[in-house]
């Protein structure tokens, strides 16, 4: 139960920089989702179920404190968790640590979670399936993706 | 067989929590409405608010001013009278003399700051500083000296939860103010659309939105924004028009809950019309 203690206690001013800092530097409600660099990093350290169930814990947090609709992140970050627990090796993880690979799976995974989040969230979304998978799902991976190539390049290699 | 059994379980365990953890989700996604879970929601969403407001007062203390305050107020109040004018010129100019304005709207502006906001592509909350100790009430309208910019939908003692035109669970009845076109707003795929207006019908790009006459939420008239695009569906027979809101929403810190006079009758009758659209929901 340690082991999901500390990701949730950085969570909480994640959640915040998410809540109140990210919409300063979003365009026409495309912003990055900085949830998703923080799960993918625990996930890929400590695998695929602990990754989903992080998922899990971290969307319910975020569901409660955000208004949004009780279990649309929650879905959303535990697909994106799982996804993420593909990519662990425990013979890699430093690897997993490089700026690019780190980028990558950062961006595979906000493409999961946008584009669950939006097709089951209550936007009454006129249908456009090129429209969700680029405007809505892959426009914003690619903006969170950028940030976690700022964020691997300012956490200390030492603590993988 | 039992070691088989749990040798397959082991194996595929990660898909069986996942399953799991995927259902649950989605159950509460289907209970999202429930009044439960509405309160959890609510206590936590005003104790985000409450930690954010304590920041914020910081930042208030050294920027704004009690004249300032005033000063926002009275442009409010202008707007709405501004407005108001613009309606009795168009009016006039159809029918002179044969309305007669036996009751003039009026409403009271309670000065509000705002301390959190919520905006994604679908929710748009926003939680201000004045509850029900300031006789704020669900159903009361929220406006800044631009516009509309949304409605009380709940309250707590020392903040209020408004839901804004940026929410897809609003829909309001709004016209063109030039040719009275009515029609329906919500927010769809990040804009504000007026959905399925008859392609003949005369609204043009330019046109004012505001509030209808027969709109059950909001006092008619208040500003809400300009036609920016009119797209023809397929067949050609109706129009998607996309208005841009005058309140921006992003840049927006300070705002007026209108405590709304108005009839008894009428106000039980708004009430029951936005508890049976939140019955609905």
């Amino acid at each position: 139960m340690s082991k999901y203690l500390k990701p949730i206690l950085i969570l909480i001013p994640i959640m915040f920089l998410q809540i109140f800092g990210i919409p300063f530097i979003s365009f026409s409600n495309i912003g990055p989702n900085i949830i998703v660099i923080l799960l993918v990093y625990f996930a890929l350290i400590n695998g695929q179920i602990y990754g989903s169930i992080l998922g899990f814990l971290f969307g319910i947090f975020f569901d409660l404190l955000s208004g949004g609709i009780l279990g649309s992140s929650m879905f959303a970050l535990t697909a994106a968790g799982f996804l993420t627990g593909y990519f662990y090796n425990p013979n890699k993880i430093e690897a997993n640590f490089t700026s690019l690979n780190f980028a990558f799976v950062v961006f595979l995974a906000s493409i999961i979670y946008f584009f669950l989040f939006t097709l089951i969230g209550p936007d009454k979304f006129n249908f456009d399936l090129m429209k969700l998978i680029f405007e809505r799902s892959i426009i914003p991976a690619f903006y969170t993706a950028v940030i976690a190539l700022i964020f691997i390049v300012l956490v200390p290699k030492k603590s993988f | 067989m039992i070691e088989f059994v749990k040798r397959v379980i082991f194996a595929i365990r990660e898909y069986l929590i996942l399953i799991a953890l995927l259902l649950i989700s989605l159950s509460l996604i289907s209970q999202s409405e429930n009044p439960n879970l509405q309160k959890v929601k609510s206590f936590g969403f005003i104790n985000v608010a409450i930690i954010n407001s304590a920041l914020q007062n910081i930042n208030f203390l050294i920027s704004d001013s009690q004249e300032l305050e005033q000063l926002r107020m009275r442009n409010a109040e202008l707007m709405l009278r501004v407005n108001m004018l613009r309606e009795y010129a168009i009016e006039n100019n159809e029918i002179k003399g044969m309305l007669k304005f036996t009751e003039e709207p009026r409403s009271d502006l309670l000065p509000s700051r705002i301390i959190s906001k919520n905006f994604g592509s679908i929710i748009g909350n926003i939680i201000i500083d004045k509850g029900n100790n300031d006789s704020v009430k669900t159903g009361m309208p929220v406006i800044n000296h631009l516009g509309l910019i949304g409605i009380i939908y709940k309250t707590s003692d020392s903040f209020s939860l408004v839901r804004t035109l940026r929410n897809a669970k609003l829909s309001i009845a709004v016209e063109a103010q030039r040719s009275g076109v009515q029609g329906i707003l919500s927010w769809e795929a990040g804009k504000l659309i007026l959905k399925n207006i008859p392609a003949t019908y005369d609204i043009e790009v330019g046109d004012r939105i505001t509030s209808s006459d027969f709109s059950t939420l909001f006092p008619p008239s208040i500003p809400i924004g300009i036609v920016i695009s009119k797209d023809n569906n397929v067949s050609g027979l109706l129009s998607d028009i996309t208005i841009q809101p005058y309140v921006n929403f992003n840049e927006m810190h300070h705002l007026f809950v209108m405590k709304v006079i108005v009839t008894k009758q009428l106000k039980d009758f708004e009430l029951n019309m936005l508890n049976s659209k939140r019955e609905n929901e």
